[in-house]
């Protein structure tokens, strides 16, 4: 058991600006370097075990992107020559992954408004793929060669832009299907600021969130970390996260609540009662305005009130 | 098919089947098996055991009349083709309802009512409906609260004429799984009793807000009731409360179960074999829509509401030991209440000590899904010479290669034989696997992100 194959799908976020910046500020790391590191560790993966897989994913500004799988026959490139000295896979893979994202790179229009990086795309499209994997279709069960069940599935998300607002419900819902499929999604922040979506993320589905402080040692810390499989990393010391923020934001000001004010038919959190909706025009009665608004600011007063009702005989 | 007319197959089988009445309409729309007009010829019960003419063969055979034709060999004699498109026809049929914009209750209440009378030991589901009923609600809760975060449930037997609470109303899947664990204490024994049951069942949801809804689930294997008094009055007083009741019967159509979820607008379905139980029962985990009346009604009957809730603070593992006001027990885990910074073991739940309703960021974002749906998206009939070209020639979630165009031995509305199926938004194409995944599990469309 401890020796069972394992399926990685890797989502490369690829925002331009973001990896501009990313190889100019101190302490870079230029897109080039990385992916030395990176197709470093895609290659330890797919060498650890002769049944584990791999997809590249790629989130492209406003698009996303399959760049590599290794269940599917990947397109021969033209300019692949037949090199006695490498391994044949390991080719295929970097010569994937390296021109899928030269071609978009240079594809990318420089004038234009940079639209912001698809990674919920991205993750939505990994976790197709590894649903895919799950159900093998039953007409091709004896004619394909063996696809092999996507086995202890993870995806791990290497993030360089900062969180997208307007994301937050679809991430979630990508986040929630990965508990419903038991994937693990770990998260490597490589540059920016933590992202507080991305680490409710590896937190709900029991990933790591990693925010590298050294960036020149990347490969290592994408082999101690991210290359065990989730069955293994129980017998070792994988970095856990103490401190992950569930309370909520409210709509109004954007503030972190303790106590929030929920519409019933929209759940759009408030910092303070309101009369109206802001989110869907809901109006509300009076009477709980009242009821909320009298009981609010101390504390104390509140204390020991039924709140809407909800029964306080336990 | 005539020949299986005989008095003979009539009486052998009318005591214990002649209850299958096809006439639950979501069963017959359904076009997994054959349409060819069976809706029509589903009867009332009544009707056909009188009339036992010829024309007329009972619900539960026309039901199955034609279904062997629909299925026809390929090319090759292979039936796989045909098979695979029953299926996906059959799983598609869920995402056909239209998928216009209504008001859903998100904050849910809802009652299992289980049958634990002696006519579960009934062994025509296999194990037993009783082994099988347990092993569906275990189930069934689980999903229920995975897609209803925020709502509770509690659980009331019915065995011995009496209605008998086997867990209270809780939030937690957990406790209500408790309850549901041993088969030995929910043992099946004596006659059940519907009112005694959903006067239960009414009296523990009478305090509830009005921005919840009220729900009862019955599971019904019986075909009698035991009642002490007149039943009609129970259903008069569900009416007023505004629950809604539904049933799943494992037997037959009984009038006053039907008489229940019509008025009080639930849905009824009699299970015809153990697939067909989990399907109707697993239709009543989505929120319902909220009722128009309510609604639309601005004044009195507004059913909308501010909720207070609290957003709890986490302890990490590392804290130190305290115990915790739910059971009392030493841990360093939990969740700290805002306002009265007693410490809870899991959320979501209403604070022991002050009421409140403890909930985290996570268990809202949930029940978003159900506020902003993905579009249906639409099948792609035919490709014109010039999309054929451009098009990719996989799916765009999956990269799984779409079929070339074959002849598919059914047509039906929603089913595209190309296997496309379209985004109305951002026109991508996706394979139907992907189409189900997206709109059943993920509720993100992987082009629209």
């Amino acid at each position: 058991m401890e020796d069972s194959p394992s399926h990685l799908s890797l989502v490369l976020d690829l925002s331009p600006t973001q990896w501009h910046l990313c190889s100019t500020g101190e302490n870079p790391l230029p897109l080039n370097a990385f992916l030395a590191h990176l197709l470093t560790f895609l290659n330890t993966h797919i060498a650890s075990k002769h049944e584990n897989s791999l997809a590249v994913f790629a989130a492209l500004p406003g698009k996303s992107e399959m760049l590599y799988s290794s269940t599917d026959p990947t397109p021969p490139e033209v300019t692949d020559t037949a090199d006695s000295n490498t391994y044949q896979p390991f080719k295929a893979l970097d010569s994937a992954v390296v021109n899928g994202i030269s071609r978009y790179m240079d594809a990318v229009d420089r004038n234009a408004p940079e639209a912001p990086c698809a990674l919920v795309g991205a993750l939505t499209k990994a976790l197709c793929y590894i649903n895919r994997l799950n159900h093998v279709p039953i007409d091709n069960a004896n004619l394909a060669p063996t696809i092999p069940k996507a086995p202890d599935p993870r995806i791990l998300i290497i993030s360089v832009s900062p969180d997208l607002s307007s994301s937050y419900i679809s991430l979630m819902n990508s986040i929630f299907s990965a508990q419903k499929l038991k994937v693990t999604i770990d998260v490597c922040k490589l540059f920016g600021p933590d992202t507080v979506f991305l680490q409710q993320a590896a937190h709900l589905t029991g990933g790591s969130y990693l925010n590298l402080e050294h960036k020149e040692a990347l490969l290592q810390y994408l082999i101690m970390t991210f290359l065990p499989p989730p069955k293994l990393r129980r017998y070792l010391a994988t970095p856990t996260q103490d401190k992950v923020d569930f309370r909520a934001a409210c709509f109004c000001h954007k503030r972190i609540v303790d106590i929030g004010y929920v519409c019933s038919v929209c759940l759009s959190i408030f910092c303070s009662p309101l009369p109206v909706c802001s989110t869907c025009r809901t109006k509300f009665p009076i009477k709980t305005l009242q009821r909320l608004n009298s009981s609010r600011p101390p504390p104390t007063n509140g204390v020991g009130k039924p709140k809407n009702g909800v029964p306080t005989s336990r | 098919m005539s020949g299986r007319h005989d008095k003979n197959y009539m009486d052998v089988d009318s005591d214990s089947g002649g209850s299958y009445i096809a006439d639950d309409p979501d069963f017959n729309e359904g076009g997994a098996r054959g349409t060819k007009g069976k809706g029509k010829k589903a009867v009332r019960r009544k009707e056909t055991f009188k009339g036992k003419s010829k024309e007329q063969p009972y619900a539960w055979e026309a039901s199955y009349t034609r279904s062997w034709d629909t299925v026809q060999e390929d090319d090759t004699g292979s039936l796989q083709n045909s098979v695979q498109d029953l299926l996906t026809q059959g799983r598609r049929r869920r995402l056909l309802a239209p998928a216009a914009a209504i008001r859903r209750t998100i904050i849910r209440h809802l009652v299992i009512l289980l049958d634990l009378s002696s006519s579960m030991m009934d062994r025509d589901m296999r194990p037993t409906r009783f082994d099988l009923m347990l092993e569906y609600t275990r189930e069934f809760v689980v999903e229920w609260f995975d897609q209803n975060p925020l709502g509770q449930i509690g659980v009331v037997g019915m065995r011995g004429g009496v209605g008998e609470r086997i867990g209270e109303m809780v939030g937690n899947p957990q406790d209500v799984l408790r309850c549901l664990e041993s088969r030995t204490k929910l043992e099946p024994t004596g006659e059940p009793s519907l009112q005694n049951a959903i006067e239960m069942a009414r009296a523990s949801m009478s305090h509830l807000p009005t921005h919840s809804s009220r729900e009862i689930l019955i599971m019904y294997g019986s075909l009698t009731t035991v009642d002490p008094g007149n039943i009609h009055d129970t259903l008069d007083a569900c009416v007023r409360d505004k629950i809604r009741v539904s049933v799943v019967a494992l037997a037959a159509e009984m009038k006053i179960c039907r008489e229940f979820c019509d008025k009080t607008g639930g849905s009824f379905g009699v299970a015809l074999n153990e697939g067909h139980f989990k399907d109707i029962l697993f239709e009543l985990v989505p929120p319902p829509a909220q009722r128009a009346a309510a609604a639309a009604g601005p004044g009195k009957g507004s059913t909308a509401d501010l909720m207070m809730m609290g957003f709890p603070t986490r302890l990490p593992d590392s804290s130190p030991r305290t115990l915790c006001v739910c059971h009392s027990e030493m841990k360093s885990e939990g969740f700290i209440c805002p306002r009265c910074m007693a410490k809870l073991c899991d959320i979501p739940t209403d604070c022991d000590i002050c009421g409140l309703m403890i909930v985290s960021s996570p268990h809202l974002a949930r029940s978003y899904h159900h506020l902003f749906p993905v579009k249906a998206y639409t099948a792609v009939m035919e490709l014109t010479p010039e999309e054929r070209n451009t098009r990719l020639k996989m799916c765009y979630a999956c990269s799984s290669p779409f079929k070339e165009l074959q002849k598919t031995t059914i047509t039906a509305p929603g089913l595209s034989p190309l296997d496309r199926y379209r985004c109305p938004n951002c026109k991508n194409d996706y394979c139907a696997d992907c189409d189900l995944f997206v709109h059943d599990v993920v509720h993100v469309c992987p082009g629209c992100g």
